[in-house]
């Protein structure tokens, strides 16, 4: 419930500010340029603000007939406004060695003139002004509730800046972009606001007031280069010096510094007034310097980086916002809640659960059943139901996603009329510590009362994995005897793009029908063992990937035949020579660590490919233990050269079996390693990486047992090391 | 006769002529405007000088250079934003509170102690316009001292340039 006020203020503030918001940020980045280009001109000396004023201010008074006033930019470029020898009365930038001028005061280019003026008041005098002021305040607003926001997706402040879970381009770099901007954009808001409430004299008065002395008659005038205080102040900490109007005796010099204003007699040397200047005029100048970014360049950049995120957001925020309402939008249901037989609720935040509830439903509607699908807020009294499935996302640290906010409420006072099998798909992610929490919630609530019983288990699917979902599909079709087809849209490809590799080596199949290939480019390609390795069989074009495992500069495949597996059985038929054709992709979440302690490596099957390659290829010898899981000791024959000659070479340290077939109670990889849990935990501890690769429920059997191992021995969860990039998965 | 009207004829004709080139001869005064502790926007100054009639009859000095305002320093715009002819002295930025600013402005030695004004005219951005900031009669005293403003200005003091 929290989330969604959160979320609906994010939104709405920036539906109304946007226009305002648009033109603010577009002119804030072109108004970026403008300090930039200014520090590049060439008025600044170097260790010109080194310089005291007992120097410059006599040089000043020889060059120039009269002298007003002497003034220290942002950039560090001195100024002065004097009547020059000639008679005329001038502004110009000088080198404060030497007195001379150096240029003409920078004039506002047009642009920038023009920029200013859109950005502060767009056109519009006073008007334009509040409006512009309002409209930072509500992006200072946004800015916060965004943070809110991600601190309730990442789950705490802690989890601030780990890893994010990309669930489509527009969401992953809102979040990811927003966790590095916000804090520039809330100092740029922030100062805005403050620069408007001082336009409309809504601060405290920060004036300074001197109080001037009865002048007395100096009887021994000293030389303004013999003035203490003016060999003591070095340029460095000025900002203006103001000459006396006069030689008469009231007249000061007026020395205005950073945190301070002196008033100096002219002729004694004299500090006769010494003010602070006050904490409003501060924060005004810190204002100023920190909204427009004046005098360093780097500030400069990262407020143009800012403008430019906040542009992006406007076109992120609003895309995501269109996609969700599509998502959950669109339900036409054919039968009506009462005379559908299976029920289907979805509980989603940003759409995406949504999505695979619908295929589902097609699904069923496909094969001639009654359906019906609605959102777990509107859970209810189903006349003809049979089944209920729920699709349950979960948000932040367990709680109810958005369109299930009411749920468990609702459940208490309803009351079905039947008994009514029912089954939870839980959809989370393994990065976040409370892994689908409220689907977990959910089916307990559904277990515990006497109306439901079960059709199937909780299913939970990691980061929307299209695999497992299938997994689940095909547990439901053989637990109810049906047959439903899940139509999930593939990338269209680019068969242009392709490479062509020539088949080096090929085994035949061995006892579990595995085989390796090996490919070698013909044209020079870029690959490390675990990139990918995307082919496009002919029959039906459809991208099929391996894990690669590069020996020498061949790619290393490992394949399992299946019966009527189109790929599989294309690399089967290959002959040595033959030509493949196919396209590399780069997977560098998967690569070997070359600068870690340890590495553990776990897979199962073919799944070893990789593996092979990274152990052949570690030169540096890196500590590496790999883990092994396959169903007969025949099936390492495959492999054993390779391992043999790593062991030997000590590149790999220590290699573990584990075989489901050779003794009468099986044992499976995750076995293994809850036997050898201390080195499993001592290299997490001493920041080593495990890196996991084969089918996705071995993936999830070691997952579950490595975080037993974690809470146990090192008291965190999984999740910590995980986002501490310390797990590498890549499974299939 | 004749001599004395030929010879009166060149003096009438020669003091003419010099009083004809006295006309053009001016000086130059320091002028300094020191504004008072005011909060907000910078202050549009325009000093103007004005004739015996009480009308505007130049422009000497601008202070601030974002005409878009200028229309808010009503009684010199009406003159001015007609003929809009060139200033020389406009400089750059506006004053704000407690600052002051130090300009020359050149003055025909004839309007001394002839009638002429020095009008100085302030207004900032959202807050109020003084017609008459500061208002005085261009006399060889005046010139050299100090006159208190009534609005944002505090006080002006003028000094005539040594050279």
């Amino acid at each position: 419930m929290t989330i969604s006020i959160w979320r609906y203020s994010h939104l709405i503030l920036a539906v109304i500010s946007s226009l305002f918001i648009l033109i603010a940020s577009v002119t804030g980045a072109i108004l970026a340029f403008e300090p930039i280009s200014n520090q590049l001109q060439p008025f600044a000396i170097e260790d010109g603000n080194m310089v005291s004023l007992a120097e410059i201010l006599p040089t000043l008074q020889q060059n120039y007939d009269e002298v007003f006033t002497v003034e220290i930019d942002k950039n560090n470029f001195v100024s002065t406004s004097v009547i020059t020898k000639e008679g005329n009365s001038e502004t110009f930038y000088i080198n404060p060695f030497t007195g001379e001028k150096l240029g003409e005061i920078i004039k506002k280019a047009p642009i920038f003139e023009f920029a200013t003026n859109l950005h502060r008041s767009l056109f519009l005098k006073t008007t334009g002004r509040i409006l512009i002021g309002v409209v930072s305040f509500l992006l200072f607003i946004i800015a916060i509730t965004g943070i809110q926001l991600i601190l309730k997706r990442q789950g705490g402040l802690k989890r601030f800046f780990s890893k994010v879970v990309k669930e489509n381009f527009e969401q992953y770099y809102h979040v990811v972009i927003g966790r590095y901007t916000l804090i520039p954009i809330i100092i740029i808001t922030l100062t805005g606001v403050f620069l408007s409430l001082e336009k409309f004299n809504l601060l405290p008065d920060s004036k300074i007031s001197h109080n001037y002395p009865e002048p007395t008659e100096i009887d021994n005038p000293l030389e303004i280069d013999n003035f203490t205080i003016f060999q003591d102040i070095k340029l460095n900490d000025v900002t203006s010096v103001e000459f006396p109007f006069s030689d008469d005796i009231e007249d000061y010099f007026i020395i205005k510094l950073k945190g301070k204003e002196l008033l100096v007699n002219q002729f004694s040397g004299e500090v006769v007034s010494n003010q602070n200047t006050s904490f409003v005029a501060l924060i005004s100048n810190w204002s100023l310097i920190l909204h427009t970014g004046q005098g360093t360049v780097i500030w400069s950049i990262i407020l143009l980086i800012a403008s430019l995120a906040i542009l992006f957001f406007m076109y992120s925020g609003f895309a995501m916002t269109l996609k969700r309402r599509r998502a959950t939008s669109k339900i036409k249901n054919k039968f009506t809640k009462d005379n559908a037989e299976y029920i289907i609720l979805v509980g989603s935040e940003t759409g995406h659960t949504f999505n695979a509830a619908k295929l589902f439903y097609n699904a069923l509607i496909e094969t001639s059943q009654s359906a019906y699908i609605s959102v777990l807020n509107d859970y209810s009294t189903y006349n003809e139901a049979k089944q209920l499935i729920i699709f349950a996302a979960t948000y932040g640290e367990g709680e109810a996603p958005n369109s299930a906010s009411n749920f468990k409420q609702l459940f208490k006072k309803v009351n079905p009329q039947q008994n009514i099998q029912y089954a939870v798909i839980g959809f989370g992610s393994f990065m976040y510590p409370d892994y689908c929490k409220y689907a977990v919630e959910v089916d307990l609530l559904l277990r515990n009362h006497e109306k439901f019983d079960e059709n199937l288990p909780l299913f939970k699917i990691n980061n929307q994995s299209f695999e497992e979902y299938k997994l689940w599909i095909n547990q439901w079709n053989h637990q109810n005897n049906l047959d439903l087809k899940i139509q999930f849209k593939r990338p269209k490809i680019n068969l242009k793009n392709l490479k062509e590799f020539r088949v080096v080596n090929k085994t035949k199949p061995n006892i579990d029908n595995s085989f390796l290939v090996q490919l070698r480019p013909l044209k020079k390609s870029k690959f490390s063992s675990g990139d990918l390795l995307s082919v496009f069989p002919e029959v039906d074009f459809i991208e099929r990937q391996y894990s690669i495992g590069k020996i020498e500069n061949d790619i290393l495949l490992s394949i399992k035949k299946h019966e009527f597996g189109v790929c599989s059985t294309y690399f089967n038929n290959l002959k040595v020579n033959s030509i493949v054709k196919a396209k590399v992709k780069r997977n560098f979440d998967f690569h070997f660590p070359n600068t870690t302690s340890e590495v553990v490596m776990i897979a199962n099957g073919t799944g070893i490919a990789p593996f092979l390659g990274m152990v052949s290829d570690n030169a540096n010898k890196i500590k590496t233990h790999l883990f092994w899981g396959g169903r007969t000791k025949d099936s390492l024959k495959l492999y054993k050269n390779i391992i043999d000659e790593a062991l030997n070479e000590q590149k790999l340290t220590n290699f573990y079996t584990a075989y489901s077939q050779e003794q009468k109670d099986k044992i499976y990889v995750q076995d293994l390693i809850l036997e050898r849990q201390e080195l499993l935990s001592q290299v997490l501890d001493n920041n080593g990486i495990i890196m996991i690769c084969g089918s996705i429920a071995m993936q999830n059997r070691v997952l579950e047992v490595l975080n037993i191992i974690t809470t146990r021995h090192l008291n965190k969860a999984l999740s910590e090391f995980e986002s501490n990039s310390q797990l590498k998965k890549d499974c299939y | 006769m004749k001599n004395i009207k030929l010879v009166s004829l060149f003096v009438v004709l020669f003091l003419s002529l010099v009083s004809f080139s006295t006309l053009e001869e001016s000086s130059k005064y320091k002028c300094m405007i020191q504004m008072t502790n005011y909060t907000g926007e910078g202050a549009y100054v325009v000093i103007s000088l004005i004739n015996p009639d009480g009308e505007y009859e130049e422009t000497l000095y601008v202070q601030g250079d974002d005409d878009e305002w200028y229309n808010t320093v009503e009684s010199w715009w009406n003159f001015y934003g007609k003929k809009r002819q060139n200033i020389d002295a406009i400089t750059g930025a506006t004053i704000s509170g407690g600052q002051r600013a130090i300009t020359v402005i050149d003055i025909e030695d004839n309007k001394i102690d002839t009638g002429y004004k020095l009008r100085f005219e302030t207004a900032v951005e959202n807050q109020e316009y003084y017609t008459t900031d500061v208002e005085f009669e261009l006399t060889s005293d005046n010139v050299k001292t100090k006159i208190e403003g009534q609005g944002f200005i505090r006080y002006i003091r003028m000094l005539p340039q040594n050279n």
